[in-house]
């Protein structure tokens, strides 16, 4: 009697919300495209909004978490939130990742644990590059054995460090990574530098027909013999400059932590309790 | 060489450093509307990629579902016959210019949306289905392809925005007219019949 009664519930709602999912792709395509959402800023790997956490459960997780990270380059961050704005935690949760890059610029290999505990929802948002490993199948049985009996039973800490374990554990499996570690760090620092220098060029070019508009400025009083000056070349080149910086610009935990840039679609699974 | 043609040349000098100077202002923006426009491919690709993966998840859920609940047939029957109908319909190159070819698309896949919302509706009704391992696995993949698939479109209909606004304001329209005349708007997403009433079920 039981039995078949839980089963239905659960199942019930994973139905109800893959209804709501598919009637929100509806409302959805109808909405104009406001972005008046509010994002928490990313204070951390552990991001408290909705202060659910004590000091030492977010300590521990955050070393848990950069621990990740210098192992795989997986970011992985985890935020409670105060309020889903009206939004589903589906919608809310790739637009936060999206602004905040979490996961590695190319690799898209961020995840978030994302905790909403005035609406009673939970979700872990995959980012593209992780959405092989860390399945959609595989986040749902995270979530609903490990995280939702524990927030049922108002163990926010315990279902969360369970949860983080979880999925640590699934991404931790990938042993390829570990070997290519070093090698993808030094790739990514380069491609990163790489994309400093674009607004340069930029630059440059207007710099070369500001150079040019000089010149037509310059002609006429030179007279039939006329040609360009010599003062004309003290037109400074930026290239000539030493500002081609190319330094990390912080995606690699040295001091703060932030996001390295990496890109969601949607991937993950969610759950309420 | 001739003085009346020096006296031009002088004369169109300011006006044409003027124009210089404005295009240049404006200048950047000549490669803005084919940007625009790879961009916009790109999410449409994603957008198929994954309608396709949703198709690819079909045969298996139809499979689960037979295996439990055989006497539906019409409701199996018509989700495999809109997943055929889906996946083998010709998408023409330009079908993101072309709104005929669109909208078979689209009505299409709401068809497909539609099939596949009645049969997950009346799988409430079998316990021993919704018990079932293998049909949770499959119900929290197609979840996850449906959120998939809503974010692919919102961000197709993002860089559709961007592409035709950039073709129709200044200094895009400039552009547009001196040099990319062949370009044409493209097709954005509206509402399909079929989603829009979801198949209710009573719990």
């Amino acid at each position: 009697m039981i039995g078949p009664a839980r089963m239905s519930r659960r199942s019930a709602n994973i139905l109800a919300r893959l209804l709501v999912v598919l009637f929100g792709l509806v409302v959805l395509t109808a909405v104009a495209f406001a972005q008046s959402l509010t994002f928490p800023a990313l204070s951390g790997r552990v991001v408290d909004d909705a202060n659910i956490l004590d000091a030492a459960t977010r300590s521990a997780l955050s070393e848990k978490l950069a621990a990740l990270e210098d192992k795989t380059t997986d970011q992985f961050v985890v935020v409670t939130l105060k309020s889903l704005q009206g939004q589903t935690i589906e919608t809310y949760g790739y637009q936060l990742g999206r602004h905040w890059g979490i996961g590695q610029k190319g690799k898209n290999n961020g995840v978030l644990l994302i905790v909403a505990p005035n609406e009673r929802k939970v979700r872990i948002e995959v980012g593209y590059g992780l959405e092989g490993t860390l399945t959609d199948a595989l986040t749902k049985v995270i979530i609903e054995n490990a995280i939702t009996p524990r927030f049922r039973a108002n163990d926010y800490a315990g279902g969360i460090t369970r949860g983080v374990d979880d999925v640590i554990q699934v991404l931790s499996g990938d042993t390829e990574l570990f070997k290519q570690q070093t090698a993808v760090k030094e790739a990514l620092r380069r491609q990163q530098s790489k994309d400093e220098y674009a607004p340069l060029f930029g630059l440059f070019w207007f710099a070369l027909l500001a150079f040019i508009v000089f010149v037509l400025l310059q002609a006429p009083r030179g007279g039939r013999r006329g040609g360009p000056r010599g003062n004309i070349w003290i037109v400074p080149f930026p290239g000539s400059a030493g500002s081609w910086s190319s330094g990390s610009s912080g995606g690699f935990s040295d001091g703060g932590f932030s996001g390295g840039g990496g890109d969601f679609g949607g991937g993950g699974s969610s759950g309420s309790w | 060489m001739s003085r009346s043609a020096i006296a031009i040349v002088r004369g169109v000098r300011l006006p044409a450093l003027v124009l210089l100077v404005g295009l240049l202002v404006s200048g950047c923006g000549i490669n803005t509307i084919p940007s625009y426009e790879e961009t916009a491919k790109a999410k449409w690709s994603e957008v198929q990629n994954q309608y396709q993966r949703r198709a690819d998840l079909i045969p298996n859920l139809v499979e689960t579902v037979k295996g439990y609940a055989k006497q539906e047939r019409e409701v199996l029957e018509a989700v495999t016959q809109a997943r055929a109908r889906a996946t083998s319909l010709q998408i023409p190159e330009d079908v993101i210019t072309n709104p005929e070819a669109f909208k078979k698309f689209q009505d299409a896949q709401a068809q497909l949306s539609g099939a596949l919302g009645r049969l997950l509706a009346i799988s409430e009704k079998y316990p021993d289905l919704k018990s079932n391992q293998n049909f949770l696995a499959l119900q929290s993949q197609l979840e996850g392809t449906e959120n998939r698939i809503a974010v692919a479109r919102r961000d197709y209909i993002e860089a559709v925005r961007a592409y035709n606004t950039e073709l129709r304001t200044f200094p895009g329209v400039i552009w547009y007219k001196l040099l990319y005349a062949g370009n044409k708007p493209m097709e954005t997403f509206t509402v399909a019949e079929d989603v829009q009433r979801p198949p209710q079920v009573k719990f």
